[in-house]
């Protein structure tokens, strides 16, 4: 699914975000990726998506090379992934279900389909019935579960979730890494960003820990291991 | 590009114009009378080169023979002259048909004419069409020199001065096209950067969900080719409204000025104004977004 490959960024002005790491990830598994803040999660989200390049190194996703795509070939890389935020980023002056069509318009979804997937991924995400509803309606959980079913509406094979649970209570939390779980089960793959020591230690899925830009920690089964 | 397709951009531009209503408004108003003032400079310069156009034509040469010249010299000059480079008509007027044009020429002031008594104090001339103006000086010298020509003249400086006026206009007129369309193009796309921050989310979201680099152009590039089109219908009108008016009232009090008629002139001018505004709020769209699509 995913080869990192000697992976270091040194940012212009010579901090060096990452630094040789090597990531492989099969296909459906679950990731965690923790580590404190600054020390290269970010960075390493944003190499999978191709916002930015590492200055060294190599990342295969489904066996293509993504430092080798054109400019024009990138947007259809991304369709391949549900990149989902802290912040959840959803557009306040349209409804849940404008939101989540929202991503299936842009990348030029004819209509009829649009309908039927939307109200599928929402009765997934539990929200059918706040379709009407606009964001700020919503609670933090509701909102990032709405996130949640516009990162996958159009069936990525790779979920990047960076911090998702970072701005929602306990409870909540647990409501919103259960999609997750659900996701995960029908196949697709999962890598999060996440400082929740709870959900990281009951989950026992693999870790991988990021400290000043290098992996510390990769284990199946993993805990968070740091005290918060 | 499916329907469903035309149909989110044509509702986003629709959105995004009415969301930014005062700066739509402003973005109009300044191509309007940008354009406004490119068309007015346009009809000027049109028919300044026009006015040159009939005058050039009209230019002839005219030439004089001397009283002592035998028919035998007409003949010879004739012939001189039609050999020339550039010379494209001669035609002799001899001495009776120049009186018989200056009679028609007097009107009702026949007396003036009785003082000459039976004299006919006109020349044997001879008039000359050249095929391109720039040719009028030389041939008119080479006239000058050919034998039993008294003289050989033309509009000189009215011809010059009216070149030299149609040279300022162009050059002007590109210096004024350029400034012009600078200006409407900073308007533009200082509008569109204002739409594309307001909607900097979902750009960024767009990005994100995969869609591509022109898909999120295409609402932004129509808002602006929308603003550009109607600020030149604007124009357009007023235009068309004036130089009717102007024209009508031209004809009842300086008839004798050439002025180009309304149609098909304004069809071009129209048609002109239409083209740039579009293509010019399309450019200045393009160019606010180049940064921005760059992530």
């Amino acid at each position: 699914m995913l080869l990192m490959s000697n992976i270091s960024k040194v940012y212009p002005g010579g901090s060096v975000a990452l630094e040789d790491v090597n990531v492989h990830i099969e296909p459906g598994e679950f990731v965690f990726v923790v580590g404190p803040s600054g020390a290269g999660k970010s960075t390493f989200f944003k190499m999978l998506f191709r916002e930015i390049k590492p200055t060294t190194g190599s990342i295969v996703v489904n066996g293509v090379d993504i430092l080798e795509l054109t400019d024009k070939e990138i947007p259809y890389y991304r369709r391949q992934l549900g990149i989902i935020f802290q912040d959840y980023r959803l557009l306040p002056d349209r409804t849940v279900y404008e939101n989540v069509a929202f991503a299936m318009q842009v990348i030029e979804t004819p209509h009829r389909k649009i309908k039927r997937r939307v109200m599928n991924v929402l009765d997934l995400v539990g929200l059918r019935k706040r379709a009407d509803a606009y964001p700020n309606e919503l609670s933090g959980g509701e909102q990032q579960r709405i996130a949640i079913a516009r990162a996958i509406v159009n069936e990525p094979q790779l979920v990047i979730a960076d911090e998702p649970t970072g701005n929602l209570d306990p409870d909540t939390s647990w409501e919103i890494m259960n999609i997750f779980k659900e996701i995960n089960e029908s196949g697709t793959t999962i890598v999060m960003a996440t400082h929740a020591k709870d959900i990281v230690d009951a989950m026992g899925k693999r870790v991988i820990a990021i400290e000043k830009g290098h992996i510390v920690r990769d284990e199946m089964n993993g805990g968070y291991g740091y005290e918060f | 590009m499916s329907f469903s397709t035309k149909e989110y951009f044509i509702k986003e531009t629709y959105k995004s114009i009415r969301r930014n209503g005062f700066m739509s408004f402003a973005s109009i108003s300044t191509v309007a009378v940008s354009l406004l003032v490119l068309g007015m400079f346009l009809l000027i310069f049109l028919n300044t080169n026009h006015l040159a156009q009939q005058l050039e034509s009209q230019v002839q040469i005219s030439v004089y023979m001397q009283d002592n010249a035998t028919t035998q010299d007409n003949m010879t000059v004739e012939k001189a002259i039609k050999n020339m480079p550039g010379v494209q008509k001669v035609t002799f007027v001899p001495k009776d048909a120049a009186l018989k044009k200056f009679k028609e020429r007097l009107g009702d002031q026949q007396q003036l004419l009785d003082s000459l008594g039976k004299d006919n104090p006109f020349p044997n001339s001879f008039d000359v069409k050249v095929d391109s103006p720039e040719k009028i000086k030389k041939v008119s010298a080479d006239i000058g020199k050919l034998p039993k020509v008294e003289t050989a003249k033309f509009g000189q400086e009215v011809v010059e001065q009216l070149f030299q006026l149609t040279k300022i206009l162009r050059f002007g007129g590109i210096i004024l096209v350029i400034f012009l369309a600078m200006a409407t193009l900073f308007i533009i796309s200082n509008t569109i950067r204002l739409t594309v921050f307001a909607r900097r989310k979902e750009v960024i979201i767009m990005r994100y969900v995969g869609a591509t680099d022109w898909f999120i152009r295409w609402p932004f590039m129509l808002e602006g080719m929308t603003l550009g089109f109607f600020g030149a219908i604007v124009a357009s009108i007023i235009i068309n409204l004036t130089y009717g008016a102007l024209l009508s009232r031209i004809h009842a009090t300086l008839a004798f000025l050439p002025m180009l008629s309304a149609t098909p002139l304004l069809y071009y001018v129209t048609a002109f104004m239409l083209v740039a505004g579009t293509g010019i709020g399309a450019l200045g769209s393009f160019i606010s977004l180049r940064k921005f699509l760059k992530v």
